[in-house]
């Protein structure tokens, strides 16, 4: 049987070598792929979309509704990972307490009065070790500018590589960092779960309410050109806003997902003690 | 309005899961109805769009974000698609309405992520019927299996393990379907169906084209688990929740099938593969394969989902030899099968979601005595029996009657005996359920040791379970009455004119 299933594997491979030799050299500018909708692209993006990358106005206006069901896979993933995952809260056998100016560590076991989290007490996990005075500071000084530059990059997606993905995972990657410099209760505390379930949701649902919005106009979903009222322009510039409202959306649910997985995995579902 | 529908039949559902995502950390209780009506408006813009189509006998064309065709992606709605968007949106209608108490009971906090999910499968499989592009099929595709291999990993204990088979084997079909549209785009530099059908014909000689379509189908082949690359199916539909099996079994498969219709008919052209690559005959004897394979393994089980899933897995080589056959006829029954066998899946997985909840097995010897507790239920469950046997004026008969017919016309007799086996087949293992549920515990009359059993009286499942229940077991009726107008109305329009 294993040798039977090597045998395949090596055979499609082998085929998909073959055929693949019948292609179009790469970069040859006859072929099938580079003559019959690309020059259309080429030709049409900037008077169409007043989008400068033409790759970014296929991706989120030509195709855009590939786009969004994109979106929404991310945030299948979440969903699932969440479903899967995730453990009900059950009252735990024993807490740890630190008490902050004497750095003793108090452990209450089941029904035992436990302290509020306060500057006095602070919530701990089984394996807390005092947390690192220079990943602390490095942290804290480089978060903001990841989050400026992320912003950055989901704005500036008409004009050079970037757009609401790589913006969103950029974000999503500044919460997750912050995660790790600190440990999983604190950044739960500043970031709860909720949020994050709720912002995924709400990313797709701006990318696909804006298509809605769109209908409801009365033209076709995700024409943005219909929302050339509501943004005070021509119909032109109106796809090029409606590009920068669906890449937000996409961004606020690629970040959310990231971090609302984070969660999930680096806590085996427990939403407690993580890395 | 109609301009808009096939538009709403996605967009409403896909919104509604979002909200749906949302409101489970806010409000639960909203969840369930907002899934609900969500479902609901999709299955009227369904039934309200296959009404259009057949009165007017042309095909519906949507253009999403204003853009015509190459450029953009387009949705269209033929006679085929309605059909299968009216039994996707039904089906899932019925069970998400029928399946509450189970949802509610078996996820506890998690019931708002299950309908989320649940909404966006339905999504998923709406979107892949309706598109015409071949690319944003495989994104709607991934949408699909995400969310399905998620709502079956939160089953049984073995469930994860058999959702990660299904997870490998689902993800490699994707891929090769993905693969295959690579290709395709290489050779045509279109993703359009309706593009590709009229860029095809002038290249068919290109082996990029020959390799597309193997690659294509045999993803797709994964996917609907055609023997032998269905080893993820019966333990994926056997250990999944009540719920998300009621969902899944009597979808994915069929849906597959209804890709595979579209691929071969709408992109590669009835010629191409039956005139000048001449697939038919080999793929007729998969399928022969298949069926003979699925009925054998289905004997063997005494689990009575597990022995659903083999039977599933025969009836997909139903669907796919009466589409090889090539004849119109054969392809009428393949194309009227995926209606019925959706049904048919649906009512036996409904009647296995109440045999759930009452006995908490779903070993063949729990169900003994249920037709003293639950006499409308085993009503029921007896007419989907007769059905998948294929005894007249059930649906099933009807289906198979075409497929047989279509199968003398090509000359295939070795699918014509696998179509009789297989009934047989289903003949015995049907029986042999009744018998359990009809004659054990034996009572004996002397002793009256069984006394206490029919003094239990009659304790049927809970109103929303059974009604609906009730309502698709009598469909299998009128869908056999109509069987005849279906074909002449709907089915005719979605074969091709050249085909005999």
């Amino acid at each position: 049987m294993k040798l039977l299933g090597k045998l395949t594997v090596f055979l499609c491979g082998l085929l998909l070598i073959v055929f693949a030799g019948q292609f179009p050299d790469f970069g040859d500018p006859d072929s099938p792929a580079a003559t019959h909708l690309s020059p259309y692209f080429i030709q049409h993006t900037m008077a169409d979309t007043a989008v400068p990358n033409i790759v970014t106005s296929v991706l989120a206006d030509y195709r855009g509704y590939d786009t969004m069901f994109e979106t929404t896979v991310i945030l299948t993933a979440g969903l699932a990972c969440f479903f899967l995952l995730r453990l009900p809260e059950d009252d735990e056998k024993e807490i740890y307490f630190r008490h902050r100016p004497t750095g003793v560590t108090l452990r209450i076991v089941e029904c035992g009065a436990a302290p509020e989290d306060s500057k006095v007490f602070q919530r701990i996990d089984s394996q807390w070790v005092p947390s690192d005075i220079i990943i602390r500071s490095t942290s804290r000084l480089l978060i903001p500018f990841i989050q400026i530059f992320a912003f950055y990059v989901v704005a500036h997606g008409h004009h050079s590589p970037g757009g609401g993905f790589q913006g969103g995972v950029v974000l999503g990657a500044a919460v997750i960092l912050f995660a790790i410099s600190q440990n999983l209760r604190v950044a739960i505390a500043k970031f709860s779960e909720k949020t994050a379930a709720v912002l995924s949701a709400a990313g797709v649902f701006i990318y696909a309410g804006t298509g809605m919005l769109c209908l409801m106009i009365g033209e076709n979903f995700l024409n943005y050109g219909a929302l050339a009222p509501i943004l005070g322009t021509d119909r032109v510039m109106a796809r090029s806003y409606g590009i920068l409202i669906v890449e937000i959306g996409v961004a606020l649910a690629v970040m959310s997902v990231m971090i609302w997985i984070y969660y999930n995995l680096s806590s085996a579902g427990k939403q407690d003690e993580g890395l | 309005m109609i301009n808009t529908l096939p538009a709403l039949v996605i967009i409403v559902p896909l919104l509604a899961a979002l909200v749906v995502a949302g409101a489970s950390f806010i409000d639960r209780r909203l969840c369930f109805p907002i899934g609900v009506a969500a479902l609901a408006v999709s299955f009227v813009s369904a039934v309200a769009l296959l009404i259009q189509v057949v009165n007017t006998g042309v095909a519906m064309e949507y253009r999403f974000a204003g853009w015509a065709a190459p450029m953009g992606i387009v949705y269209v709605i033929d006679h085929l698609s309605a059909l299968v968007l009216v039994v996707i949106t039904g089906v899932a209608l019925v069970n998400l309405v029928s399946s509450r108490q189970t949802i509610i009971w078996e996820f506890q906090d998690k019931e708002g992520v299950f309908i989320s999910l649940y909404v966006l499968f339905t999504a998923g499989l709406v979107g892949m019927t309706a598109t015409g592009d071949a690319f944003n099929l495989y994104v709607l595709l991934e949408i699909a299996s995400l969310s399905g291999y998620a709502l079956i990993g939160l089953g049984k204990e073995q469930a994860p393990l058999a959702t990660l088979n299904y997870l490998f084997l689902g993800t490699i079909g994707a891929t090769f379907y993905l693969l295959g549209v690579g290709y395709l785009y290489m050779a045509t530099g279109s993703l359009n169906m309706a593009d590709l059908a009229s860029i095809l014909p002038g290249i068919k000689d290109s082996g990029i084209v020959l390799f597309a379509y193997i690659i294509c189908l045999t993803g797709l082949f994964v996917k609907m688990a055609l023997f032998p690359v269905h080893g993820w199916l019966p333990g994926a539909y056997s250990q999944a929740s009540s719920p998300a099996a009621g969902l899944i079994a009597p979808l994915t498969t069929k849906v597959t099938v209804y890709i595979m219709v579209r691929i071969c008919l709408s992109v590669f052209s009835f010629d191409y593969i039956f005139n000048y690559l001449d697939a038919g005959k080999i793929m007729v004897w998969l399928a022969i394969a298949t069926i003979v394979f699925g009925s054998v393994s289905a004997l063997a089980q005494t689990n009575y989902r597990r022995m659903l899933a083999y039977i599933i897995i025969a009836e997909v080589g139903y669907m796919v030899g009466g589409f090889f056959l090539g004849n119109r006829i054969g392809m009428s029954g393949a194309i009227l099968h995926i209606v019925n066998d959706a049904v048919m899946t649906l009512c036996l997985f409904m009647a296995a979601a109440i045999f759930a909840w009452k006995t908490k097995t779903d070993e063949r010897e729990g169900l003994k005595g249920l037709f003293n507790t639950m006499p409308l239920t085993m009503a029921g469950f007896v007419l989907a029996g007769l059905s998948i046997i294929g005894v007249p004026p059930t649906c099933g008969f009807f289906s198979k009657w075409y497929l047989v017919s279509g199968g003398i016309a090509a000359g295939q007799y070795g699918f014509v005996a696998a179509l009789i086996f297989s009934s047989l087949v289903n003949a015995v293992l049907f029986f042999r359920l009744f018998e359990i549920c009809y004659f054990e515990p034996f009572v004996d009359h002397h002793h009256g040791a069984a006394h206490s059993d029919s003094e239990a009286g009659i304790q049927e499942a809970p109103m929303n379970m059974l009604l609906p229940f009730l309502a698709v077991s009598l469909l299998l009726l009128v869908l056999g009455v109509y069987s005849g107008r279906i074909v002449t109305n709907i089915i005719y329009f979605a074969i091709p004119a050249g085909v005999i």
